[in-house]
């Protein structure tokens, strides 16, 4: 949380002068002007978003129904769900999922990023074809791949060209989520390039004229000069790729539509949903949760962790 | 980027280098391009296949092209389901999307001005708060939000509450937004404060100020938050399928998954609604790309 704690002191120092303000007039009366400024979102966040995740841990000691009233439970919930196979796959397949999807789909941004980089004729029109993925709904895009991956499909196709056995992408267990990994790193490559190309378009041009000028290469450039620049937007690609693998449930939606995905497939979000919304087991439902938003936050603590020891801010 | 170039010591030939300058900018072309066609496969296999015949599609190679444009395709998945048509998706989404992006603008720019204007007390721990809610995966409140929504009452609806309206789909943007907040917070900081002082000296309340001169200035942030905003609605999936409970309120994402329970098999068809599902983002995006680019390299956000 440091990070957000350093954030919120910027914004003090930001509009510190405003403090010193001759006519800034009584302190009170602009506070009443924020509190009307404010209402909706102050509102919002006790209804929508805070008191929500306070009454899901209280749902999730119970077993709710929503036909009958609520039977207080305890941890009743959280000792079922880390005995229910179908939630330790959830959990295997959603970590899985994070530790392939994060690393590989940023450095292939990274390399991306470093590629568009060049400032060369045409190249708005090249980038919009790399950021094209960026609107597309993750339904409309996981049915184009169920069918680039079908039997038939364009994939094996390819591969038959090159004398590879046809694969059963989306049924076969062992190829299914790395299946869904690849296609997760397509859709989601424009967002990260373009906070990569953002953070390369703000290191100064002297740092790599100072290194040629010290016989700096291409490579050794990239090495100490752009490379430790770019430690902020990595890190920062780094958590939103986080948060948003942990909540993938789109494509794993639509791969198994009309039925539901088998156990080789299902994520945490998944398996949330199955049970609040299909199973109205509300209870339970809030308990795994929670326990979703625990890991979390755990793995965001420990990454902001990390940031003194690898991101240099300029 | 010029001064780089020159800057870069003089090496070699100056006829070898430029020779040897122009064969690495062709690969750099040649590289750029044949990336960007691959990004584009999903794309254009999503076309062709929408173009021909079931029989053509299992038949021939996948990778040629149709042998007649056969439009038909896009007609008989327009009006494939019974009592409704794609039509119909395309209103709710665009009912939903356009009243979620007009909640969030304005709210959201409201408490934005607060948090970059005016002076109050736990501004600070109020702004942690809300960016806090940021990296919380949304999915911890789908639960209490769902029961929430089952207790307010709806006199026009089945159940006589929220659920089974488009309510829950909007509604809540009338509350404030983090993203949004965060996006234009940052936009009016750099507003100069002199404006506001000045206008202040005439007699102008923040109320006045806000709506005269920091909304007007605020213009493209404002774009690019309605441009978001309107994308993520358009685009959601999970919230529509756990609210909406008939055919006629179903929005795109919804419509296409239950298109695609019912039409197993009939690729061209289904190609043909994905395509036309993601048409008017695909619209947008080429003519507000620099919206989207500034909005995540500003915010570094993604749907």
């Amino acid at each position: 949380m440091t990070a957000l704690t350093r954030l919120g002191d910027r914004a003090g120092r930001a509009t510190s002068p405003g403090q010193a303000r001759p006519h800034g007039g009584p302190r009170a009366r602009e506070s009443r002007w924020a509190l009307l400024f404010l209402a909706p979102t102050i509102v919002g966040l006790a209804v929508l978003s805070a008191g929500p995740i306070l009454a899901a841990f209280g749902i999730s000691l119970t077993k709710w129904d929503l036909m009958t009233p609520p039977q207080v439970v305890g941890l009743d919930n959280y000792a079922r769900l880390l005995s229910d196979d179908r939630f330790l796959k959830a959990l295997r397949n959603t970590a899985f999922y994070t530790v392939v999807s994060v690393p590989v789909g940023l450095t292939f941004a990274l390399g991306l990023g470093v590629a568009l980089n060049q400032q060369i004729r045409g190249i708005a029109w090249i980038r919009t074809a790399y950021f094209l993925p960026l609107v597309t709904s993750a339904t409309a895009i996981a049915l184009v791949w169920l069918w680039i991956y079908s039997p038939t499909g364009l994939l094996n196709n390819l591969l038959a060209t090159f004398g590879i056995s046809p694969q059963r992408w989306i049924s076969d267990p062992t190829l299914a989520m790395p299946s869904i990994i690849a296609m997760s790193i397509w859709q989601g490559l424009p967002a990260n390039v373009i906070i990569f190309l953002a953070g390369l378009q703000a290191i100064p041009v002297e740092y790599y004229d100072a290194a040629s000028v010290d016989g700096a290469g291409r490579r050794s450039r990239f090495r100490h000069v752009t490379l430790p620049l770019l430690t902020p937007s990595i890190f920062f690609t780094g958590i939103l790729a986080l948060i948003g693998s942990f909540q993938v449930f789109d494509q794993v939606y639509v791969m198994a539509n009309p039925g539901k995905p088998s156990e080789a497939t299902i994520t945490l979000v998944y398996f949330i949903y199955e049970n609040g919304f299909r199973n109205f087991k509300m209870g339970y439902a809030s308990a795994a949760s929670w326990l979703m938003f625990l890991i979390v936050a755990v793995f965001t603590i420990l990454y902001f962790r990390t940031q003194d020891r690898w991101v240099h801010y300029q | 980027m010029t001064a780089r170039v020159t800057a870069a010591p003089a090496v070699g030939r100056p006829s070898a280098r430029s020779a040897r300058k122009l064969a690495r900018k062709t690969a750099v072309y040649v590289a750029l391009i044949a990336g960007g066609l691959a990004m584009m496969i999903p794309f254009l296999w999503m076309l062709t296949t929408s173009l021909k015949t079931r029989a053509e599609v299992f038949s021939s190679s996948p990778l040629s092209f149709p042998t007649g444009l056969h439009w038909e395709n896009y007609t008989k998945m327009w009006f494939a389901l019974p009592q409704v048509t794609f039509g119909t998706f395309f209103q709710n989404s665009i009912v939903i999307a356009s009243l979620a992006t007009i909640g969030q603008l304005v709210t959201c720019s409201m408490a934005a001005y607060a948090f970059a204007v005016l002076e109050f007390r736990f501004k600070r721990v109020l702004f942690a708060l809300i960016l806090a809610t940021l990296i919380i995966p949304f999915q911890v409140v789908l639960v209490p939000n769902f029961i929430l929504y089952r207790y307010l009452p709806w006199p026009f609806s089945q159940s006589g509450n929220w659920i089974g309206t488009n309510l829950p789909l909007w509604v809540w943007a009338f509350f404030g937004g983090a993203f949004g907040t965060f996006l234009l917070r940052q936009f009016f900081l750099a507003i100069p404060r002199e404006l506001a002082d000045a206008a202040r000296v005439d007699g102008a309340n923040p109320w006045q100020i806000f709506l005269r001169i920091y909304v007007p200035l605020a213009r493209p942030a404002l774009a690019t938050l309605a441009i978001f905003q309107f994308m993520w609605s358009w685009n959601d999936l999970l919230d529509p399928l756990i609210y909406l409970r008939d055919l006629p309120t179903y929005t795109t994402t919804v419509g296409l998954a239950f298109f695609q329970g019912q039409f197993v098999g009939k690729w061209p068809e289904m190609m043909a609604g994905a395509l036309v599902s993601l048409l008017p983002m695909i619209i947008l995006f080429v003519v507000a790309q620099k919206y989207f680019v500034r909005g995540i390299a500003l915010s570094g956000l993604k749907g």
